[in-house]
């Protein structure tokens, strides 16, 4: 909302400036966002009357006048405007008036270039002692056939201040729960009691209906659907001459933000930002019947709105109709139909108070949104609808000639509830944790308009009816707390609330030990935003076997899916730093990912994922680096599931065919751990990599974090005592299949439980050479120990050579020679 | 046989002289000390002394051999030293050469605020929970006071997903979680992501963080000024203790009253700049006594508890006090940027 202070200041003087008028409005919740100081741009003009209009005696077009500038005295002329008249208020620039130096359109900017000051002149053997100035020469408008002609105005006053040139806008930013301040009057009503003083409502003319000749217009209003409308008042004016409203007007309008439009739609607009009450007027000879119906759409499918476009309607939306069609959507917009226009001498004009709930509904579905639906939404007033026709009717009349044809017809369907709250004496105490007297919660309440009275040790406060926000203690609590100032409440620390310890959440604590892990392994934390394009979900469907989640209002087709996987993320993250500059990058992510269940709910469900690209150890004078590759991104996949609490143990198994498809076939596996798939690890598809334009292998992992912290935090194991009697190692190299994996040979020699055997560790493998061609050896070191005492070498090689035995027999192994 | 050591005494002492070399302090030892060295050969033609004389001879021996051998060790030590005295001088690397790398990961900003406020959180007491991003109507709305239609809405521009869910568009859906399953007292925060329909820039994302915190006990025990207190506390602890905090009267749904914290300028510490545009003042969180409405939804009665709840949103706060203006930054993932942080998840004092 626009405040121009020269307006706020017919309804409240308050002995401060503008800036501290500002603070104050701020702190209590009423921010100021911009403070603009707009000026007319030029100074030393006047308001004078025209007394007398006389031929210039050497030049035709020139006319000599003598102007009438009240306390300043009066002046001679030369004037070359053909409209200038005997008893015309014009606009007088003085000697010494300094004038815009350029011709500008209407509107003032902050700094404005003026000319030098103006000097008298002597036009054609005539002295002129000053001169009588066109809206152009004013910077008003582009207007310059004729000079400006005032519509009143004492002679002698500036006319810079009668027009409301030199102001002071506050651009204030209200929210939601205050439509009482979406009017110049509500934000007086808000400083007077900030800042103590008495609010000067503006004055309500009485209708002026004597001059009406009698043959009144027959108005019929009937409310239908008062759940929705619940009071409609409505005035008939005749003699009504539509045309552009005075400059003073259109100066308000726009620096509140409108657009002057002509006088009549002015003047409601004028009304609706000085009272908040949204007025609308028909023409009223376009009425069908003469009557107006507030009820729903019904069967009505469509209309034609102001701004020429046609609106679909469904059954619920509150229209304003005549006796046959639809006029105006109620609160939001008039009809095509019923438009005032040049030709319009008879207008109805509407003050109604439409619920906010049926006029938000229909503003947003339609889009379309008005200064109107703008308050309706937020609760106007539902005392003010008579208070406002009587204020626009004076200034209809006194800008338009038009004339009341008629009462005004209020029917009321539904009058306002009163509320009541009952405030117990340490209510307000009880919620601000200051205590407050009695005396000042009364008295700020009663500032704001609501009534206040004590009931034993209660008060009962009847608010406001412009107030629909106040409901309960709270709400009172808060304005009592702003009006006083939030400074005033001191700060407190609380007594440790007794909730027990401060714990927190296991999956965050399994967060930030994954994140350490990552940190040891030299990858870098990225964040991603978790909307993703199809074609990547497509491409990296992630762990889990949910529905893909669609984004039903989605910024745009590149982020219209919610992510089933991190690794887009880190891809798209590497690609970025590839293009600048970065020849390697090694990163993690822990987030979320989102899939949908079979029976419709959504999980959600955290993820921690990495990428490896390029050089991962670097290279230094006389030592070669380390490229990553598919064994340094396992390397990290099992460091880090050796490092979980628990150090789960996990399988790699090769995807069979047409699984991990963005993941090299060969270099790749399903990380299992109790037989649930909680991840895979390798390296991307060479086609992919090649995609993406990568130089070499780029290996990935992903895990289910949610699953893994299942394992996690299962029971600690109990801790074992380093041993005390030494181990001795035996190597071993067992030629078989080449097909069989490494995991197979080393599982099999666990599994036989053999007494003595500590561990098995694979340290080699080799193919080749002496090795048949589908056969391949692999060198395993076996470790013995017994824990009570010192193993002597005949009982090593026993079991040694039984394991031999066995692993020949269970793998089909050879002893490699 | 007294002379005859004597002489071998000497004649060795003189070849094992201070710069003898390592193959001549050699040749002494073997040829007097060795197996079938001189003193050797004296020991075994001791059957040729008089039995009287032969305690003296062998003590003579044993005393020749022991200084014999100090003075060889002593000598050999000498060149031991200056042997590696010379392989030290070989060996001298250029100490200023890189190196041998390994890749250092460093922990992405936003999780550092996240991190370090929580720090500060549970030190004051509140517990940490997690709640989930996708919500359904009530939690991220109508249980916090929004109704339907209500143009409270329209602050917060929501993602919907389908089957009557959406993304939440605050961390403020934590409270209603927490409270519906538990009863107070309760110091809770809850950390996580918030989507709104803002196109990622400058000062927007569409995905971002923050931190919501609660504090409900009876009625009259957690009021207002315990609110100031709290976050005073916390902002102070979080942009140092010199920070002024200053709480404005505002409105949220979900609280009555609502107030909006301000810290003065990090730029000008309050002296006005283009920063705080000339006010000296950054908005930095939105709190405010819980509404009666939100313990209502929940099932608490509102003459029986009280509290109040904040929402602080983290990349904002981070780009304030790292005095940078691109939320991007925070999602372009630019190791260039990424790499200026430290790499820890602990808070540096
Ligand atoms: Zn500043």
């Amino acid at each position: 909302m626009k405040l121009p202070l020269g307006w706020l200041r017919e309804f409240v003087t308050v002995d401060a400036d503008v800036d501290a008028i500002a603070r104050r409005l701020t702190a209590a919740g009423v921010e100021v966002e911009n403070l603009e100081r707009v000026n007319a741009g030029f100074s030393d003009v006047v308001i004078a009357r025209v007394l007398d209009v006389q031929r210039h005696p050497n030049a035709d077009r020139l006319s000599l006048c003598e102007v009438d500038a009240g306390p300043l005295g009066r002046f001679s002329v030369v004037c070359g405007a053909p409209n200038v008249r005997s008893g015309m208020t014009a606009a007088y620039a003085r000697v010494g008036a300094r004038l815009r130096a350029g011709v500008h359109g209407a509107g003032g900017a902050a700094t404005v270039e003026q000319a030098p000051p103006l000097q008298a002149a002597v036009i054609r053997g005539v002295k002129s002692d000053g001169m009588l100035c066109s809206e152009r020469e004013l910077g008003l408008s582009d207007e310059h056939q004729g000079i400006l002609e005032l519509d009143a105005g004492e002679p002698g006053s500036d006319l810079a201040t009668a027009l409301h040139l030199d102001d002071v806008v506050l651009d204030i930013a209200i929210t939601p729960n205050r439509g009482d301040c979406l009017s110049v009057l509500g934000l007086a009503r808000e400083i007077a009691a900030l800042f103590g003083v008495k609010l000067k409502p503006p004055p309500i003319t009485p209708l002026v209906t004597d001059n009406h000749r009698g043959e009144a217009v027959a108005v019929a209003v009937e409310i239908e659907a008062p759940d929705l409308c619940p009071r409609y008042a409505a005035l008939p004016m005749e003699g009504v001459k539509i045309g552009p409203s005075p400059i003073w007007l259109r100066r308000r309008l726009e620096l509140a933000g409108m657009r002057a439009v002509s006088n009549v739609v002015d003047a409601t607009n004028y009304v609706m930002l000085e009272l908040g009450q949204p007025l609308h007027a028909f023409d009223f000879t376009k009425l069908a019947g003469g009557r107006i119906v507030v009820r729903r759409a019904g069967n009505d499918r469509a209309m034609t709105t102001l701004d020429g476009l046609e609106r679909a309607l469904i059954a619920d939306d509150l229209v304003i109709a005549d006796a046959d069609k639809p006029v105006a959507l109620a609160g939001v917009m008039g009809g095509g139909n019923s438009e005032v226009g040049g030709e319009t001498g008879t207008i109805l004009l509407e003050s109604a108070y439409f619920e906010p709930m049926t006029v938000a509904r229909t503003a947003r579905r339609l889009g379309l949104r008005s200064e109107a639906s703008y308050r309706f939404e937020r609760g106007i007033d539902p005392t003010g609808q008579v208070r406002a026709l009587h204020r626009v009717a004076s200034i209809i009349t006194r800008i338009s000639g038009g004339r009341a044809a008629g009462p005004i017809i209020d029917v009321e369907a539904r009058p306002p509830e009163l509320r009541e709250i009952t405030l117990e004496p340490d209510a307000i105490t009880k919620i601000l944790g200051v205590r407050i007297p009695r005396a000042e919660i009364s008295r700020r309440l009663k500032s704001l308009g609501a009534g206040v009275r004590s009931e034993r040790q209660r008060l009962i406060v009847t608010a406001p009816p412009f107030r629909p926000d106040l409901t309960e203690p709270a709400d009172l609590a808060e304005e009592v707390a702003r009006l006083k100032g939030l400074d005033e409440i001191p700060a407190a620390v609380p007594e440790r609330p007794s909730a027990g310890p401060a714990v927190e959440d296991s999956s965050r604590v399994f967060a930030r030990v994954s994140r350490e892990v990552m940190l040891g392994c030299g990858l870098t934390e990225i964040k991603s935003i978790a909307f993703i394009a199809p074609a990547d979900n497509q491409a990296y469907p992630g762990i889990g076997t949910g529905q893909t989640i669609c984004v039903t209002n989605p910024l745009s087709a590149e982020l219209s899916e919610m992510r089933r996987s991190l690794v887009p993320g880190l891809i798209a993250a590497m690609r970025f730093n590839l293009n600048r500059e970065a020849a390697a990058f090694h990163a993690f992510e822990i987030g979320r990912v989102f899939m949908t269940n079979g029976d419709g709910s959504a999980p959600e469900s955290e993820r921690i994922a990495g990428i490896s690209y390029g050089e991962y150890a670097l290279a230094a004078i006389g030592r070669p680096g380390v490229t990553a590759d598919f064994f340094t991104i396992k390397g990290i996949a099992e460091t880090y599931l050796r490092s979980l609490p628990g150090a789960p143990r996990a399988d790699f198994v090769p995807p069979a065919a047409g699984e991990l498809a963005f993941l090299h076939p060969g270099k790749s596996a399903h990380i299992r751990i109790d037989g649930r798939r909680l991840g895979y690890v390798g390296e991307l598809h060479p086609g992919e990599a090649m995609h993406l334009g990568l130089g070499g292998p780029c290996g990935v992992f992903e895990f289910d974090l949610t699953m893994l912290l299942a394992f996690g935090s299962s029971e600690r194991r109990a801790i074992e005592l380093p041993p005390r009697f030494p181990a001795v190692r035996r190597d071993l190299a067992l030629v078989v299949d080449r097909g069989l994996a490494a995991d197979d040979v080393l599982r099999a020699i666990s599994e036989m439980k053999l007494n003595l055997l500590e561990s098995v560790r694979l340290f080699d493998v080799y193919e080749g050479g002496s090795i048949p061609p589908d056969k391949k050896s692999v060198g395993i070191a076996c470790l013995y120990r017994a824990r009570d005492r010192t193993l002597t070498d005949g009982e090593v090689n026993r079991a040694h050579a039984d394991l031999i035995e066995r692993a020949r027999a269970r793998l089909g192994a050879e002893l490699r020679q | 046989m007294k002379d005859q050591l004597e002489q071998i005494r000497s004649r060795a002492l003189a070849e094992l002289a201070d710069d003898a070399a390592e193959a001549a302090i050699e040749n002494v030892r073997v040829r007097v000390l060795g197996r079938s060295g001189e003193l050797t050969e004296i020991m075994r033609r001791m059957r040729e002394v008089p039995p009287e004389e032969r305690p003296a001879i062998g003590q003579l021996v044993n005393q020749i051999k022991a200084e014999l051998e100090a003075r060889i060790e002593v000598l050999q030590g000498r060149l031991r030293e200056a042997a590696l005295e010379r392989e030290l001088a070989a060996a001298r690397l250029d100490v200023t050469l890189p190196g041998a790398h390994l890749p250092r990961g460093r922990l992405h900003p936003v999780t550092q605020t996240i991190e370090e406020m929580l720090h500060i959180f549970r030190a004051m007491g509140f517990e940490i929970a997690a709640t989930r991003d996708v919500e359904d109507d009530f939690h991220n709305f109508a249980a916090l006071n929004f109704p339907p239609d209500h143009p409270a809405r329209e602050m917060q521009d929501t993602f919907f997903i389908g089957g009557g869910l959406l993304l939440r568009t605050h961390t403020s859906n934590g409270q209603i979680r927490v409270m519906e399953a538990r009863r107070p007292p309760l110091a809770v925060v809850c950390p996580g992501n918030c989507y709104r329909r803002d196109e990622l820039s400058v000062r927007a994302s569409p995905m971002f963080s923050q931190i919501e915190g609660f504090m409900v006990d009876r009625a009259g025990k957690i009021t207002m000024a315990h609110l100031k207190g709290v976050l005073t506390e916390f902002l102070r602890a979080f942009f140092g203790a010199g920070t002024a905090v200053r709480f404005r009267a505002s409105f949220f749904p979900f609280t009555e009253p609502s107030a909006e914290v301000d810290i003065s300028c990090l730029l000008c510490a309050g002296k006005g700049c283009r920063v705080c545009k000339q006010s000296g003042w950054t908005e930095i969180l939105g709190s405010g006594m819980i509404h009666p409405n939100v313990f209502r939804a929940v099932g608490y009665d509102p003459a029986e508890f009280q509290g109040f709840a904040f929402g602080l949103g983290v990349e904002r706060t981070a780009l304030l006090k790292l005095g940078v203006e691109d939320m991007r930054l925070f999602f372009e993932n630019d190791l260039r940027f990424l790499n200026q942080f430290q790499a820890t998840v602990e808070r540096l004092a």
